[in-house]
């Protein structure tokens, strides 16, 4: 398929949910709020004046900030952690319970506690978050460790190759696509929580505008701030992922002008 | 083991002379009860300039002593000679050329090669000019910019030769380079080897378990059995350049085969 074609279908697609929503919307207003309702609360959330100049900009802002600064948190302790993790084999055998265990405490838990300890501010978010996805990009990147091909390094090793050079050239390009793969899932799993913690313990975001039109069973403006963020994301994924995973996995064999000779 | 590159101080008065292995022992701890032994006191001369192969059964321990040479596995016993002193890893110019090409896939053919020179602290300068010259050695020049992933699997292995070449190594150490390649490429790629081995006039140990391939090759070859014992040491005799369907060589192969059955399979 080439790239008009794909572009045709990723319209016609929307075009068809807006389709039906709108229809959805006529047929049950109390489930779905309409569309043309929908679209006037996104105009209005998007022209509302506020700090920084529109008062969405601060709000999404803020959910960014806390987001993003949790992702990068735990991409470098959970990378950490699954490397260790995937080198070691007495630390396998002594710490991947808890990981697991780790794994199995819910996120709802995780904020509440956060809010015991820390209290009812930012700080508690900057805690919860990277403690709920830290162990998902640990999971990710043990695996990612215990399949570095032991061959290569033979190689390297033979020619000489200093440290620099194994990490770079044969250690990070096979972890690549579990960076990828983590940064992902931490990013979906990331903005959830981000989410629960604005709405119940912050007065500022994303997550905290959608308790506040939930208390006024403000359909329509909750669907508008959804919009806002998945949005957001999607730029994210296919303006900043994607394009860098493609740039980043140039070689493997089933990108764009494969030849094989001979 | 790393082997850093500016420790490696090739030392050239040796050079020229044959490297003798002596009684090289390898033992492996076994998991629960004592150990396995997979090189018993093995001998073995690589003499300067020769194509030397060393013939045995799939776990006979081959790679393990390319893996001694190398220095990638340390003996358990044994020395290496080199005109009466002894010598180690370090002290050798080897090239490597694995089983399986072991490239980078995601470097491209000339940055393989750039791996191998970076590795082995060849100035930046020289880089171009043994990425030309070690590519179109092996028929590879237009490749330099591709990826590994696209190339056949002759072609993968002839960009590890040429990453072998491009250190300038003294010595070759091949382990059954050719064994998972289809027999017309295989030809092929021994053919070019041999021509490179004589205008480059380098020496050659050559791993392998089949014995057409040994004769077609080498100088001289060593058979070592299942038990990691080198048991006989024998010419080729044949001169060069050899063909295939040479019946000389047909009935070379017979006779060793023979030795080599009984020596074997007991
Ligand atoms: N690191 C190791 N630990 C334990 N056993 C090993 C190790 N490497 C090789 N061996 C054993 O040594 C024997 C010889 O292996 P190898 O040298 O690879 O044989 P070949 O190359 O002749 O097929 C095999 O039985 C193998 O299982
Ligand atoms: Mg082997």
């Amino acid at each position: 398929m080439n790239r008009t074609q794909r572009f045709g279908y990723g319209v016609a697609s929307i075009a068809t949910l807006l389709a039906i929503w709108y229809a959805g919307g006529i047929t049950y207003p109390e489930v779905l709020p309409g569309l043309p309702e929908t679209v006037d609360s996104l105009v209005t959330v998007l022209t509302t004046p506020g700090p920084y100049d529109h008062m969405f900009y601060f709000h999404v802002w803020k959910t960014i900030e806390m987001l993003f600064a949790s992702l990068i948190v735990s991409m470098i302790l959970g990378t950490l952690l699954g490397i260790a993790l995937g080198r070691s084999e007495t630390l396998e055998s002594t710490i991947s319970t808890w990981i697991y265990a780790w794994l199995a405490i819910p996120s709802l838990v995780i904020v509440f506690i956060s809010a015991i300890w820390i209290g009812f501010n930012a700080s508690s978010g900057f805690f919860a978050v990277p403690v709920v996805i830290t162990p998902f990009v640990a999971l990710n990147m043990w695996e990612g460790a215990r399949n570095l091909d032991s061959d290569l390094a033979e190689m390297a090793e033979f020619f000489g190759a200093d440290r620099v050079q194994m990490f770079t050239d044969i250690i990070v390009p096979q972890l690549a696509p579990f960076l990828f793969a983590s940064f992902r899932s931490a990013l979906s799993i990331g903005w959830k929580i981000t989410l629960l913690v604005e709405a119940f313990l912050l007065t500022r975001g994303v997550g905290f505008m959608f308790r506040r039109y939930f208390d006024q069973y403000d359909l329509p403006t909750m669907m508008s701030w959804l919009i806002i963020f998945v949005v957001f994301l999607i730029v994210v994924e296919y303006g900043v992922l994607a394009p860098l995973h493609e740039r980043v996995m140039r070689w493997r064999p089933d990108a764009e002008g494969v030849r094989v000779t001979e | 083991m790393m082997m850093a590159a500016e420790e490696r101080s090739v030392s050239s008065e040796t050079t020229g002379e044959t490297l003798e292995l002596r009684d090289i022992v390898k033992h492996y701890p076994r998991p629960g009860q004592g150990r396995i032994q997979v090189l018993d006191e093995v001998d073995l001369d690589v003499e300067s300039g020769a194509f030397v192969s060393l013939l045995g059964p799939s776990g006979c321990g081959k790679t393990t002593l390319m893996n001694v040479i190398s220095g990638l596995v340390e003996p358990t016993e044994g020395t290496m000679r080199r005109g009466g002193r002894d010598v180690t890893p370090n002290d050798l110019s080897l090239g490597y050329i694995f089983q399986e090409p072991r490239l980078l896939d995601w470097k491209t053919v000339a940055g393989n090669i750039e791996f191998a020179l970076e590795a082995r602290d060849v100035p930046e300068s020289e880089w171009d000019e043994r990425v030309t010259r070690y590519l179109e050695m092996v028929n590879l020049d237009t490749e330099g910019d591709n990826y590994p992933t696209r190339l056949s699997g002759g072609m993968k292995q002839r960009v590890a030769i040429a990453r072998a070449l491009a250190i300038e190594p003294e010595i070759i150490l091949m382990d059954e380079p050719f064994s998972s390649l289809d027999e017309i490429t295989a030809r092929d790629l021994r053919q070019e080897l041999l021509d490179i081995w004589q205008r480059e006039q380098k020496t050659i140990l050559f791993v392998t378990h089949d014995i057409n391939e040994a004769v077609f090759l080498s100088d001289y070859l060593y058979m070592m059995n299942s038990n990691g014992k080198m048991f006989a040491r024998r010419n080729i005799g044949i001169d060069r350049p050899r063909q295939y369907d040479d019946p000389e060589i047909a009935q070379r192969e017979a006779e060793l085969y023979r030795e080599f059955h009984e020596h074997v399979v007991e």
